[in-house]
């Protein structure tokens, strides 16, 4: 039985020269990979879906755009209960960053494609994107003023380096949490989905051997395992939503931390 | 261009470092990342700059259309509601004007009918006059008739009684006296 980590194997498909950064000897694999071409389907995809519903948008809008309309209003709606106006400055970035992940999530669901969400290269880079541009913000709007986001109003004295400390410490840690939670949830989902997938071959194989009673056993187990990779599916398109989602509602609670500096709006 | 694992490994379908998990082969994470950041930023410059001020235009339009389909359903209402004010008022004016109409008439009809009444009044009372005219006449005339009646009686009785013509001017005087006596 293949093991259920091989899906997330990194195989190159178009080999690229190789790209070295200026000023240091690093160089960087350009190779187009399973990995990256998922991520070229996914931001295709977008930018076809969005296209089609920009291209010809009616006032009286029909399913399609009803869709798109819906997702867009949705984060919208976050952006703006979060941020206030200045949501709407933002709103682009968090609408990239939800929706780009909502599709790499989903594409993954199809069986036989790669999940790019899976790869804590991709997380981990989308994590600190948004951790830096957060610093970015926080430090251009606020100076050393944004330091205070770590020191709650009406703190006694002697309790501030303490809880300064605190405060600094999870606040580093958000990339950290936020780049983990969407990587655990989309290995986590597709190893239990091969971990079943696998039971159905496995089951179905003993089904076919026979023998002692092993052929009923076989064909039950491997129809129970069936069953699950259905519900497990349904699952992880659960998942792929809410994870997306969540990533787009802390990306914004941590934008809004860096545009106010903790002192609300 | 290719990692160094790989040219261990060529030839073979054996995934590379077996057993830990392959999202850790940082020879990958490069490409990876470079390839990401590229297509964030695509997808945030069609975003920012096309997608999203297309929808907002579509949605701001929509909002403004049922913004101005409201206010022009509440102008119509408040029009209807005039309307039907006026309406109102007019009904009233006409009952009044009618009830106007109404009572003079009826006040022109009085008039007429008590003209009339007077005249016919007139009339009788006029024709009355003069039968009470006529109705003395032939009395005066029935009693004067009744006097010469009575001086013939008077004369005749005279002259059964006396067997003495009496004169008609006797007769006359006597029966005025018998009638003046009666009387």
């Amino acid at each position: 039985m293949a093991s259920p980590m091989e899906q997330f194997q990194i195989k190159k498909i178009v080999d690229l020269p190789d790209f070295t950064i200026p000023g240091t000897n690093y160089t960087v694999d350009m190779a187009i990979t399973n990995s990256s071409l998922a991520m070229f389907v996914a931001a295709g995809a977008l930018i076809l879906f969005f296209a089609f519903l920009t291209a010809s948008p009616k006032v009286v809008p029909g399913r399609f755009q009803v869709v798109g309309e819906g997702v867009f209003t949705f984060i919208d709606d976050l952006a703006t209960s979060v941020m206030g106006h200045e949501g709407r400055k933002y709103f682009p970035f968090i609408f990239t960053i939800f929706t780009f992940v909502l599709t790499m999530n989903l594409l993954g669901l199809i069986p036989g494609n790669f999940t790019a969400t899976s790869q804590l290269a991709v997380t981990v880079t989308l994590a600190v994107l948004v951790f830096s541009l957060v610093l970015i913000i926080g430090f251009w709007k606020h100076g050393l003023g944004f330091f205070k986001l770590f020191v709650p109003s009406g703190l006694p004295l002697p309790m501030v380096p303490l809880l300064f400390l605190i405060e600094l410490f999870s606040f580093l840690l958000r990339p950290v949490t936020l780049s983990l939670r969407l990587f655990g949830n989309m290995l986590g989902g597709h190893v239990a989905l091969k971990v079943f997938a696998g039971f159905i071959v496995a089951l179905g194989g003993m089904a076919f051997a026979g023998g002692f009673g092993l052929h009923n056993l076989g064909i039950a187990g491997a129809v129970l395992s069936m069953g699950g990779v259905v519900a497990l599916t349904a699952l992880e398109l659960l998942v792929a939503c809410l994870q997306a989602f969540v990533f787009a509602i802390l990306t914004t609670i941590y934008l809004n931390d860096a545009v106010t500096a903790g002192h609300g709006h | 261009m290719a990692p160094a694992h790989e040219q261990t490994h060529t030839g073979t379908e054996e995934p590379p470092h077996e057993g830990g998990l392959p999202q850790f082969q940082l020879e990958y994470w490069g490409g990876q990342i470079v390839w990401l950041l590229l297509l964030f930023t695509l997808l945030y410059f069609l975003m920012s700059r096309v997608f999203v001020p297309r929808m907002r235009k579509v949605l701001d339009t929509r909002a403004q259309t049922i913004a101005d389909a409201v206010e022009q359903a509440r102008r119509a209402q408040d029009e209807a509601k005039a309307m039907a004010e006026a309406g109102r008022a007019e009904v009233a004016e006409a009952r009044a004007a009618a009830q106007r109409a109404g009572a003079e008439a009826k006040a022109r009809a009085n008039a007429a009918a008590a003209k009339r009444q007077a005249a016919e009044d007139e009339r009788l009372n006029a024709k009355m006059a003069e039968a009470e005219v006529r109705i003395r006449a032939s009395r005066d005339k029935a009693m004067s008739n009744v006097g010469a009646i009575a001086s013939d009686t008077a004369q005749a009785m005279i002259e059964k009684l006396t067997g003495v013509k009496a004169t008609a001017a006797d007769a006359a005087a006597l029966a005025a006296a018998t009638a003046k006596g009666n009387a």
